[in-house]
């Protein structure tokens, strides 16, 4: 293995650590709320072109509820939360007890869902701002329900005015006994994860 | 028939009849789709953002720079300039509460994609544009036809 594979290697592991702090805090709160066991799966990491995200996620038609917000002040990242079709809709029955159509979700469960969401991405952050001690201000996320391919064009475009290629840190979450599942992603800008390996130690 | 090839974020496809494109998850993005009826050779860039800086790489993410490279490469596909006809689909504002500059991107691709336009030349005929729905795009060239489709099953022809 050449220098540049092994250090390539060892940020990639540090930027899944990373995410993987911020992803355990934040489903442990996720789990509370919804009352059902989570678990992570191991975080993965890449680097794609703006065009093969959405595929590299699962298909650009494919139904999801999303939650986004972009971080300001020195890490600057976008951060997404999104749940498949019918994780949201099972999440969305436990929390209002009510019918749940994802097409026309009543302003309770609209809300509901961005809730969700803020949570979410506040747990990770909290966790993650910790761990290298920087503070963090998230703009307030909103959410939407929609293909994959539009939830993604406002966080791609939040970073396509600098390049062409992003990085893309992901974390599964399951329900161990129920089926529910959704996923973290994280799209940093490159100064902020200079940033986060310069504080992890790299 | 072959699948319709498509035509991702930043991208630009010509092609002509009886081949489709398509252009999957459209939100704030646009895609801007000029055609030849008489040709039938048309072709899609899919735009993330308005104005492109000075200098730029990839001039297909932009709407000013990637209109104008489609122009050009439609024309160098054997396109008659008078007959040249544009359609635009997406632009949405997929999150309307959030408080980022950004979180409006779409009207300013779809201002940026109509003034590129009339300043080449090209007559917009048919739109499908704004709201808060993530659309996508299927582009027959034998015909010229667009159909549209949101999230939740409406489909529009134009």
């Amino acid at each position: 293995m050449s220098m540049a594979e092994e250090r390539a290697g060892k940020v990639l592991e540090i930027i899944k650590e990373f995410a993987n702090i911020g992803a355990g805090s934040a489903a442990t709160a996720l789990s509370s709320l919804l009352d059902l066991e989570l678990m992570n799966d191991t975080t993965t990491c890449t680097i794609l072109p703006m065009a093969r995200v959405a595929d590299w996620l699962g298909g650009a038609e494919k139904i999801v509820a999303g939650s986004y917000t972009y971080l300001c002040g020195d890490l600057k990242s976008g951060i997404l939360v999104v749940l498949p079709e019918e994780s949201a809709v099972s999440l969305l029955k436990h929390l209002t007890k009510d019918r749940v159509t994802i097409s026309a979700l009543t302003p309770i469960q609209k809300s509901a869902l961005k809730e969700v969401g803020n949570i979410c991405l506040c747990w990770y952050l909290i966790a993650v701002s910790k761990m290298i001690d920087i503070d963090m201000i998230p703009a307030p996320p909103d959410a939407t329900v929609d293909i994959l391919g539009a939830v993604l064009d406002v966080p791609l475009a939040s970073l396509a005015q600098k390049v062409d290629t992003v990085i893309a840190v992901h974390t599964c979450f399951k329900g161990i006994e129920k089926d529910f599942e959704g996923y973290f992603l994280m799209l940093p800008e490159e100064s902020a994860l200079k940033l986060i390996l310069e504080r992890m130690g790299a | 028939m072959a699948e319709p090839r498509n035509v991702g974020i930043a991208q630009l496809v010509l092609c002509k009849a009886p081949e489709q494109l398509t252009c999957l998850g459209l939100g704030s993005c646009v895609a801007v789709i000029i055609y030849d009826p008489i040709k039938k050779i048309g072709g899609i860039v899919h735009i993330l953002l308005p104005k492109a800086p000075p200098n730029c790489q990839n001039e297909e993410k932009y709407a000013d720079t990637g209109i104008r490279k489609l122009y050009v490469k439609a024309l160098e596909k054997g396109v008659i300039r008078e007959a040249l006809v544009a359609k635009l689909v997406g632009g949405a504002q997929m999150f309307t509460s959030l408080n980022i500059a950004i979180a409006n991107i779409g009207r300013d691709n779809i201002r940026e994609s109509r003034d590129t336009l009339r300043a080449l030349g090209v007559r917009i005929v048919a739109e499908e544009l704004e709201g808060n729905r993530g659309r996508s795009a299927l582009f027959d060239a034998s015909t010229g036809k667009i159909t549209v489709r949101t999230a939740f099953g409406v489909t529009r022809t134009m």
